[in-house]
């Protein structure tokens, strides 16, 4: 005879199931971290650029010669120190490190790395940059010596990218070696990484933690969810709206710094916006508290200077109202260049990003006051890249944010004679910037590169290749008893990675 | 009969040749560069060199018409490619979040089925009173809510406020059996939530026109036990287009579950195809869209094939 059970024990077994669960949902496995991820990362390809979800998981895994500490400072990773070695050449001297595979990390893995990134067929993204160095010597298994074809003040900088971290040579193209805290442990594609501590990391008594389970979280109401509801410890992507929620929850904690920006772009190719003075007068016509309202729920702040933070050496206090809002004088200039009744434009932006679309709206209806009737353009973000490329548009919504909080980090967005990209204005040439970005490259005097850069920003004010609108606040949250964990200051906010090493649950 | 099978085999697979040809054409003709976008992410430029490289190694630097022969050609060797960002092959993919995406879907007919069918003939048989119209009303905003909105407060109310579910994700079975069914449950509801008003409304007015025919009088008639009439006589019969129509619904299921797969982070088909689509990952987006038209194209082939069998006129037309 079959056993069988009474409707009434059903209903009541039933009823009894979400009770049961409570215990376990909550229980978390001691000394393992559960970040939500923004994405699941594309490809954790080391020195490939594929996106903050995938750097993230890279700072796990992986350590360059050099990284970022809590303020923003270069601190010693695999190199334990480097210094200037002649006008084109700097020396990196070593620690005792070993990879995951309990190699040591020596000069010749160095050399190999570098070599790679700048290869032929290489999608690295510092090649361009590695091609720039003329030799790289190895003395002895601890010393590198790098040579640069030309002075190179920013080399530093760029090795303290996660874009840039030390691979084994002695590593397969499928699975590289690093030397990170942590250890890749296993991959559920499209949905979780995991991680174990490395018992071999050169930083003693770290990291702290036993593992990390990155889950990936696409839809950003579900990760804050999933983090209120105590699924995971830690979310990346903090959007804007619930910010202030999770900032008044005693058991959650919010980690946010302004970082990344968003700024306009031209189509420089053609009229009206091949005119300085209609670049400009845009710059003026833009209410920028209206886009951090509308946009980042007041996450954020206006940006009416080149996007250079507060706190860098390399602020400058007279010229950051540069482009403030003044209704008068963006008439004035669009007078001046011939359209007194203002024109009608391409406006090029994406629906994918709310915030593109969100700040591209507020542009909108500020130029409608100065008589620019911008016509919007709202594709996928895939096609908006394409579009943006080619040049076909009048102006453009950009949001970035640089590589590291040093100015030559603004090449990429003001540089004229770089290939065209979505990311700059196309066309748009002002030769003496960048023979200013050429030569602050190369100064090594603290003193002179301020001046080169503060002379450099006032020429953009004036010239306006592209336009900023508006920091926009990045930021993490996690449960309360989460320790270690640090946002780190403006650009660097997608380092952050770097102090899972210090970070402790419970 | 032989003639007639040969002919609808052949249309399917016609079919299947026009879909596969309809969506290379359409994701190549896009705009958007797979290359550039995945050196691209986080809004920054890539290095030109670095992209006509990657290109190059992607085979997209080709021809169309080479690059859809290819493509033609694998696919006579039943090999869908592999993904443009990892290598990662498509098939094994698909093989891997198709059975998630039908056993949400699985899950929430069944719910649906167990709610709907019992309460459509329960309002059936009390057709105009205060319960009917309690129910028809019930049904009527279940319909009309989206599947987004009721994901979404049902994350707000059994996972944020009453903490009994996790707030979506998933789980392996094998893992952990409980936690997987679990994390079903919830996009297996919401999705219920609508299937079921359908299912209802359907049966109602089924139930209802199978009462008033002959058949079902001339048991009463007979004295069968009113019980026995409504499972035997009624039921029954009002079942075939229920069916019909729940057939067509777990169809379209297949490839639009994707705001609850989104909403409740589940790795399903659906969400897999709307990132491919999203970085222009040509081989798993014609991979996701072809594999779904082969199992709509054989269901299909699988319902005419069985109308012959029924209906004899079917074979001669």
């Amino acid at each position: 005879m079959l056993p069988t059970i009474s409707r009434r024990a059903f209903v009541a077994s039933a009823a009894a199931l979400p009770f049961l669960r409570i215990a376990k949902a909550r229980a978390r496995t001691p000394g393992i971290l559960t970040f939500g991820l923004s994405s699941y990362p594309p490809s954790i390809q080391p020195w490939a650029n594929t996106g903050t979800a995938a750097g993230t998981v890279k700072l796990m895994i992986h350590r360059g010669l050099l990284s970022y500490d809590t303020k923003g400072a270069l601190r010693p990773e695999l190199a334990e120190t480097w210094a200037r070695d002649g006008s084109t050449a700097w020396l990196f001297k070593l620690r005792n490190a070993v990879f995951h595979n309990g190699e040591a990390v020596t000069s010749a893995d160095v050399k190999w790395t570098l070599e790679q990134v700048a290869a032929e067929k290489s999608t690295a993204y510092f090649r361009s940059e590695m091609q720039g160095v003329d030799r790289i010597e190895t003395p002895d298994e601890r010393t590198v010596r790098v040579v640069m074809k030309q002075p190179t003040a920013t080399l530093s900088q760029w090795l303290a990218s996660y874009h840039l971290p030390i691979i084994s040579r002695k590593s397969d193209a499928t699975q590289p070696i690093g030397a990170g805290p942590f250890v890749l442990k296993a991959q559920e594609r499209g949905v979780a990484l995991e991680v174990d501590a490395s018992p071999k990391y050169y930083r003693p008594g770290l990291p702290k933690l036993k593992g990390i389970r990155a889950i990936a979280y696409a839809d950003e109401n579900l990760r804050v969810a999933a983090l209120q509801a105590g699924d995971v410890d830690l979310i990346e992507y903090v959007p804007w709206q619930s910010m202030e929620a999770i900032s008044n929850d005693p058991k959650l904690r919010l980690d946010a710094t302004d970082g990344p920006f968003m700024y306009l772009l031209f189509n420089g190719t053609k009229a009206p916006f091949n005119d300085a003075r209609v670049r400009k007068a845009v710059a003026h016509a833009i209410k920028r508290e209206d886009i951090v309202k509308a946009a980042f729920f007041s996450r954020g702040s206006p940006l009416t200077h080149l996007p250079i933070v507060d706190s860098s050496e390399f602020f400058n206090p007279e010229l950051k109202e540069g482009w403030k809002y003044d209704l008068t004088l963006a008439k004035k200039l669009l007078a001046e260049a011939g359209y007194p009744d203002g024109f009608r434009c391409s406006f090029l932006s994406t629906a994918q990003y709310g915030m593109h679309k969100d700040s591209a709206e507020v542009v909108q209806q500020n130029l409608a006051a100065i008589g620019i009737k911008a016509e919007l353009n709202l594709p996928d973000w895939a096609t908006r890249v394409t579009l943006g490329n080619r040049g076909q548009y009048d102006l453009a919504m950009g949001g970035t944010a640089a590589d590291n909080n040093d100015p030559d980090g603004l090449a990429n967005l003001i540089d004229g004679s770089l290939s065209p990209s979505y990311v700059r204005s196309f066309g748009v040439r002002v030769p003496k910037i960048e023979d200013l970005l050429k030569a602050g490259r190369a100064e090594f005097d603290p003193a002179k590169r301020k001046t080169i850069y503060k002379e450099m920003e006032s020429l953009a004010i004036a010239e306006a290749p592209v336009v900023s609108l508006a920091w926009r606040s990045q930021g993490y949250a996690m449960q309360s008893d989460v320790t270690g964990f640090k946002n780190l200051p403006g650009a660097l906010t997608f380092n952050s990675g770097l102090t899972l090493e210090e970070t402790a649950v419970g | 009969m032989l003639y007639y099978v040969v002919r609808r085999v052949g249309v399917a697979v016609g079919l299947v040749w026009f879909v596969a040809t309809f969506v290379f054409l359409a994701i190549h003709l896009v705009p958007g560069d797979p290359a550039e976008l995945l050196l691209s992410q986080g809004g920054v430029a890539p290095d030109p060199a670095a992209v006509a490289d990657l290109r190059e190694k992607l085979g997209l630097n080709q021809p169309l018409l080479q690059q859809y022969a290819a493509y033609l050609t694998a696919l006579i060797r039943g090999d869908l490619g592999t993904s443009l960002l990892d290598d990662h092959p498509v098939a094994s993919e698909i093989a891997l979040r198709l059975p998630r995406t039908l056993e949400l879907i699985g899950a929430a007919a069944l719910l649906a089925v167990a709610v709907g069918l019992p309460a459509g003939t329960f309002a059936a048989l009390r057709a105009g009173t205060a319960s009917d119209r309690a129910l028809s009303t019930l049904a009527g905003i279940a319909l009309s809510i989206p599947v987004f909105v009721v994901g979404t407060v049902a994350i707000l109310v059994f996972a944020q406020k009453l903490r009994w579910v996790p707030a979506g994700g998933y789980v392996q079975f094998g893992r952990d059996p409980l936690h997987h069914l679990l994390v079903l449950a919830m996009p297996a509801c919401t999705i219920a939530v609508g299937l079921a008003a359908i299912i209802f409304r359907m049966t109602r007015s089924s139930v209802l026109e199978v009462l008033g025919r002959d058949h079902v009088r001339a048991a009463r008639a007979r004295g069968i036990a009113p019980a026995q009439i409504i499972m035997h006589h009624v039921v029954r019969n009002a079942l075939i287009p229920v069916v019909t129509v729940l057939g067509l619904h777990l169809g379209s299921l297949l490839g639009g579950t994707v705001l609850v797969e989104y909403v409740f982070n589940w790795p399903g088909l659906s969400g897999y195809l709307v990132r491919a689509v999203e970085l222009r990952d040509y081989p798993e987006v014609t991979g996701i869209v072809l594999v779904i038209s082969i199992l709509f194209v054989l269901l299909n082939l699988l319902v005419d094939l069985l109308y012959a069998v029924l209906d004899p006129r079917v074979r001669h037309a």
